[in-house]
């Protein structure tokens, strides 16, 4: 049978129960705008009822603490835009940078210095200029000159993206110390969930958990896998283990061909980790393949241009009636070389080509703008230099083709990482909306929550209360003056 | 139904990509451009460099153009003097062929025609910015030198056959010289120097040996004839240079225009945009503003 003395009893309780809801509700307030904090509720349970002579009586309320609202599916799927978004963010950081070395010339008239398009134009109209009177110094003063333009805007864009390719190489090794300190916490903060909460979400260690994840997301690309006692393991995209079983894999750095390789265990995972998304994918992709791609492309000008133009220099007659000893390719020098001869010129690699393209001649008599076994008054070798610009010499295409399609080929590989980037994103927003609906605290709702408790404990207050009278009707038995 | 406590947030970026865009634009507007990287339009940014590549072949040729019509013209007018002199020679020959000037008329006929041999010679030997203009590829040697240890006199060649070309951006080739062998030492009777020499000869004794005067004199008159007709040849390329200029300048022209309005900003359109997008950004202020002075939750109503 209840007795009033159980009716306290309860009442007591159920002031615990709002008091400890109250806390919950205080501890969401105060981390309203702490990163990675996700939102609790209070859980209230009915006690278990007693059972006296067969009938059964409530036994009030315990709260027995607080959940936090998560939602792994979605917080995974928003780790994985993210390691998009982050890639593509950072190849299209890298890109950008490289195309600003090929800014469009706008005006017709006055060339751009480094626009490499007009200096190719120029360079071939010297020639053609030559033509008009081949024996003039002034015209092949210019002819040296346009040369000289060439070879050192071909060969600073070469060395521009070395640089832009070595300071990217750091900054991908930069982020092996972020990924390890990240992949060592996470380790640690599985080993406590899994020996703390089992069975259950951790709560605050879970936060700390998935606020890891999400930065380790921006970093490289990883697959994440809920194991036994609520711990996870962590692999790259490629399923190399970064955590597993409470254990973290370090991942090492060391160079392997004048980049940096990044290795787990022993084992190269670059290829992997390139395709593999986060900051250090993007990094990788500008590092591995768009700069090699346009410096390719570069290569490949120059190593044609030089090479044709040399040669036909070399089979001309120059000024001083002397015609090109042509040396086989593997020394460096034939005498009438107008550039350098390209680096791999005596196995056909047009590899280094562009950096290393300059104008080794310094007498313009030297210009053999006369045939072979003609005089020096003559013009068909210069009108056969000239002609070099509409000649398919390099991969197939004339020069200013080659470098047309070359600029459009590098927009719009910037292009379409620039789109990518803006839909990777925009999907992280709206994810990170989702998430952020469920999993944020709300004032709005903590307000709410805050009003109801507030009045549940008055109202326990106030039962409590009236119990106290009863109580002390009874203790008087009609007395009303003894207890009060 | 659960909202997104964050919005504002979102705004912002909203914000920041107004501003970004706005940026953008007034570097359109500033510099005129409105491809300022290749990655705003690839194609037209690959189309730019063709257009631009053109127009500075055309601006180059203009260039050679006015180099080689100076040439051409002193060839021209040089083969103008010689035919004047020859036709004079002409005259001088027809006279003491009539049979009506005593001895020392004929040997000043021949005096003369030998001033006018020199006369030739030294046209035919005329170079231009100290080129030779008729040795052909040897433009630093001087074409033609009479020996006058014979009788008649020889003048020799020292140049060669070579012709020199200018191509046209389109790939025309335009004749920029004629070898002087060609001009003045023509096969046959279209020697221009053998007629002259023969001449010299004929007349030098004072006595006449007329069938071979005249026979000399006609072909003095072939020559001329012949000389007429390399002038042609440098007349044609004279009106082929003029009218190559003109074509590439009007080509140029369209080229121009096309890549101005491939490249260029449209003033109206970039205003408008940007005008667009600072009533955006305007809004989009205003919205955050009043998100940020109200008190923007249900605590503010709580007692």
């Amino acid at each position: 049978m209840g007795t009033i003395s159980t009716a306290f009893s309860i009442m007591t309780q159920a002031l615990d129960a709002d008091q400890a809801a109250l806390n919950v509700v205080a501890n969401n307030v105060a981390n309203a705008n702490t990163p990675g904090y996700t939102t609790e509720t209070p859980n209230f349970q009915q006690n278990q009822p007693l059972d006296v002579g067969g009938v059964s009586y409530g036994d009030g309320v315990a709260e027995t603490g607080a959940t936090s609202v998560r939602d792994r599916v979605l917080t995974e799927r928003l780790n994985q835009q993210q390691q998009v978004a982050s890639s593509t963010g950072s190849r299209l950081a890298a890109l950008n940078a490289m195309q600003t070395l090929f800014t469009p010339d706008s005006g017709s008239s006055s060339a751009t210095a480094g626009d490499i398009s007009s200096d190719l134009t120029g360079f071939f109209n010297s020639f053609s200029s030559l033509e008009s009177n081949p024996t003039n110094n002034s015209l092949r003063e210019e002819v040296l000159s346009s040369a000289s333009t060439l070879a050192a805007d071909v060969s600073n864009a070469a060395a521009s993206l070395n640089s832009q390719r070595s300071a990217l190489d750091q900054e991908a090794s930069g982020v092996t110390s972020q990924v390890n300190s990240l992949t060592s916490a996470i380790a640690q903060l599985d080993q406590q969930i899994r020996s703390t909460s089992p069975n259950a979400d951790a709560g605050v260690l879970e936060d700390q958990r998935q606020q890891d994840l999400s930065k380790l997301s921006q970093l490289i690309g990883i697959n994440q896998i809920t194991t036994e006692n609520n711990g996870i393991s962590v692999t790259t995209t490629s399923g190399q283990p970064l955590v597993s079983e409470g254990q973290s894999f370090q991942l090492t750095t060391g160079t392997v061909g004048g980049v940096t390789h990044f290795f787990v265990g022993g084992a190269d995972i670059t290829a992997q980790l390139d395709a593999g998304g986060g900051q250090l994918g993007g990094y990788l992709t500008a590092r591995d393949q768009d700069i090699p791609s346009v410096l390719g492309s570069l290569d490949q000008l120059a190593y044609s241009v030089s090479t044709q133009v040399n040669t036909l220099n070399n089979t001309g007659t120059d000024l001083n009636g002397a015609t090109g000893v042509i040396v086989p390719p593997a020394t460096v020098a034939s005498s009438l070389n107008i550039f350098s001869a390209p680096p791999g010129l005596a196995t056909g690699s047009v590899s280094g080509s562009a950096l290393a393209m300059s104008v080794v001649m310094t007498d313009p008599s030297q210009i053999a703008a006369a045939g072979a076994g003609q005089a020096t008054g003559d013009n068909s070798n210069a009108t056969a230099m000239a002609e070099v610009a509409n000649q398919a010499v390099v991969n197939g295409e004339t020069p200013s083709n080659f470098y047309a399609n070359f600029v459009s080929e590098l927009g719009a590989t910037v292009s379409s990482v620039q789109t990518e980037n803006t839909a990777a994103n925009a999907s992280v927003t709206q994810l990170q909306t989702q998430n952020d609906a469920l999993s944020s605290v709300n004032l709005n709702d903590e307000a709410s929550a805050m009003s109801t408790l507030e009045r549940s404990y008055q109202a326990a207050s106030q039962v409590f209360n009236m119990l106290n009278t009863l109580m002390a009707s009874v203790l008087n038995l009609g007395e009303q003056s003894t207890v009060s | 139904m659960r909202v997104d406590p964050n919005y504002v947030t979102t705004l912002v970026g909203s914000l920041d990509q107004a501003q970004a865009n706005q940026q953008q634009l007034t570097a359109e507007l500033s510099s005129g451009v409105s491809i300022t990287s290749l990655s705003q339009n690839p194609v037209a940014s690959g189309e730019n460099v063709l257009l631009l590549n053109q127009i500075q072949q055309d601006d180059s040729f203009t260039q050679s153009t006015n180099l080689v019509t100076g040439q051409l013209q002193v060839a021209d007018s040089t083969l103008g003097s010689v035919v004047a002199q020859l036709t004079q020679a002409i005259s001088l020959a027809t006279q003491a062929n009539n049979g009506t000037q005593n001895a020392s008329d004929v040997k000043s006929v021949s005096n003369q025609i030998s001033g006018i041999l020199d006369e030739v010679q030294s046209l035919a030997n005329t170079s231009y910015q100290g080129q030779y203009i008729f040795s052909g590829g040897q433009t630093s040697t001087v074409p033609f030198t009479t020996s006058n240890g014979n009788s008649p006199g020889v003048t020799s060649y020292n140049g060669d056959a070579d012709v020199n070309y200018l191509v046209t951006p389109n790939g025309q080739k335009i004749q920029l010289n004629v070898p002087g062998s060609q001009i003045f030492l023509g096969s046959g009777s279209n020697s221009v120097f053998g007629a002259l020499n023969a001449l010299v000869a004929d007349y030098s004794t004072g006595t006449v040996d007329t069938s071979q005067a005249v026979s000399d004199t006609s072909a003095l008159s072939t020559a001329l004839g012949y000389v007429s007709q390399q002038r042609v040849t440098i007349d044609n390329s004279i009106s082929q240079v003029t009218a190559a200029g003109d074509a590439v300048t009007s080509a140029k022209t369209e080229l121009t225009s096309a890549q101005t309005s491939l490249m260029q900003a449209d003033v109206g359109q970039v205003s408008t945009q940007l005008s667009l997008s600072e009533t955006q950004q305007t809004a989009l202020e205003d919205v955050i503003a009043q998100m940020e002075s109200q008190t923007n939750s249900l605590f503010s109503k709580l007692q």
